[in-house]
């Protein structure tokens, strides 16, 4: 019972990590209408800019996560007009070759990355949080707690963000209809781009601390990917309060596979499952989602 | 100076001319009806005035400085704004959610004082903190219309802002126009309903095929030949 009880509190703890990592990748989606295909790069990335940060510059990860933030957000800002120039073109199936774009960054980070540090896998040494907390029966590694902590401030201030600002309420606008937000004087695409470079930050940001709690290659990328693309469309395309519910979801469904199947068999009993529940709700497991 | 100035607009999609050389000019508190048949160009008139759709060529005057071309929220901070066909709302948000959000790039200190006029104007605010997707579609036009308001801007398209409402509603409605246009807003009105342009038009646009046919009083276009002939698609004898 205990083991059980340890596995679910684990999953729930990496859990947060993926909504971190989910909630911008969603609310990209709905302001861009592109699925970015970079996602899991921009953890990758992350996650060796917190190997950078102890191998180079014997800073600890956690004290450089500001750093991260601001150098990838300025990374999502050059490129955001990239993306939105592709998605926005006049030229055939825009929203196709918008796909295709995102699917080149991700090849492109992937490609520099292998050719950087090679297929070696990395962990992510955070000095501040180490050992163990016990609470009766149940060990929780500090490091998974500092990354649920993490990912509770980091996802707070961001449905703050959204919800309890003016530019949060710009950026609901634009995600809910583009042409309407631009009649009511809203600059879609500088809206565009900063939603764009929030998300690049805050997902390189949970990716330092992925990378501490597992190890990362410069090939993982793909395996994030998947995992955001479960949480969003689970939570329903384009629900960012949906994401709340299936990032948990994805972190305990997770946890259990690797404890009591095996690790082997994630993805495919992870997607089974997305599968069988779409299959039900289209439109995800709060029914808030575009069909 | 006109308010509004539109001078030889024209544009075409593949090959069809959708408008085709329109030409009028919007005084201050006026309010200027535009009718026609389904598919005369109105609306792409619309879309051409607020940058939704760019024009082939032609020009588009807002107080003297052209606007034509340029993108729609530019366009809606000079001081236009438009309701839709069918009510285009943020329809997840709320309705005082949804007139906040027309003024998050503009006068935003006083946003809550000009949303509770707007929910007064508009009879809303017994619902100002419903779902916008909760409304009647009466409510739901109030409520765009009231989201234009929002922004105070001195030219108002308002496109069949009357059809299918409730009397009471559309008494609101015309109510808030007249409200308005004492105050020196100007109007372009689309409408259907010849009852309300006779109400409240005080000159009236024909469109058919793309073109300006006809252009004056509501009487005078009323007894116009060739309006009758836009209308019912056979000639009068």
């Amino acid at each position: 019972m205990s083991l059980l009880i340890q596995t679910i509190l684990n999953g729930l703890l990496v859990g947060g990590l993926f909504v971190t990592l989910s909630i911008g990748f969603s609310l990209s989606f709905g302001v861009l209408d592109v699925v970015d295909f970079a996602v899991g790069e921009w953890v990758m990335l992350g996650a060796f800019a917190g190997v950078a940060s102890t191998t180079w510059l014997r800073i600890d990860p956690i004290a450089f996560l500001p750093v991260v933030f601001v150098f990838f957000a300025v990374v999502g800002w050059l490129v955001a007009p990239l993306i939105y120039r592709v998605r926005n073109s006049r030229n055939a199936r825009p929203a196709l070759m918008a796909l295709a774009f995102t699917f080149g960054l991700a090849t492109l980070a992937r490609g520099g990355m292998l050719t950087a540090v090679g297929f070696d896998p990395r962990t992510v040494k955070i000095g501040v949080v180490q050992g163990t907390v016990t609470l009766g029966a149940v060990e929780i590694p500090t490091l998974r707690l500092a990354g649920f902590a993490f990912a509770a401030v980091a996802t707070g201030l961001f449905m703050l963000f959204l919800y309890r600002t003016r530019t949060g309420l710009a950026v609901r606008a634009v995600a809910q209809n583009k042409e309407i937000a631009g009649l009511m004087g809203v600059d879609v695409k500088r809206t565009s781009n900063f939603v764009y470079s929030l998300y690049a930050g805050l997902t390189s940001m949970a990716g330092v601390l992925i990378g501490g709690i597992y190890s990362i290659t410069a090939q993982d990328g793909p395996t994030y990917t998947l995992m955001a693309f479960f949480v969003v469309v689970l939570a329903g395309l384009g629900s960012v309060g949906g994401v709340l519910v299936a990032g948990l979801v994805l972190g305990v469904l997770e946890s259990l596979v690797t404890v009591y199947v095996s690790a082997d068999f994630t993805l495919a009993i992870v997607f089974g499952i997305l599968f069988l529940v779409l299959v039900i709700s289209p439109r995800g497991i709060l029914r808030r989602g575009t069909a | 100076m006109s308010v509004l100035e539109v001078r030889d607009l024209r544009r075409s999609f593949g090959g069809i001319e959708a408008v085709a050389g329109v030409s009028f000019a919007l005084e201050e508190a006026e309010i200027l009806g535009v009718i026609g048949p389904n598919g005369s160009g109105k609306s792409t008139v619309f879309n051409l005035l607020t940058g939704v759709v760019a024009p082939s060529s032609g020009d588009i005057r807002l107080r003297g400085k052209s606007i034509a071309g340029r993108k729609p929220y530019r366009i809606a901070r000079a001081g236009i704004g438009r309701t839709f066909q069918i009510p285009a709302l943020f329809t997840n948000m709320t309705v005082q959610g949804n007139l906040y959000a027309a003024i998050v790039e503009g006068d935003w200190k006083h946003a809550p004082e000009r949303a509770a006029q707007v929910l007064e104007l508009m009879n809303l605010t017994p619902v100002r903190d419903e779902l916008a997707s909760s409304l009647s579609g009466g409510q739901q036009r109030l409520l765009e219309f009231g989201r234009v308001l929002m922004r105070d801007p001195d030219v108002i398209l308002l496109d069949e802002v009357a059809a299918g409402v409730h009397p009471t509603l559309r008494a609101t409605i015309l109510g808030a126009v007249s409200e308005l246009q004492s105050q020196g807003k100007s109007f372009v009105v689309i409408e259907h309903d010849m009852e309300l342009v006779r109400a409240i038009c005080q000159r009236v646009l024909v469109m058919d095929a793309g073109q300006v046919v006809a252009e004056g009083s509501f009487e005078q276009i009323a007894s116009d030949k060739g309006v009758v002939e836009a209308y019912l698609g056979v000639p009068v004898e």
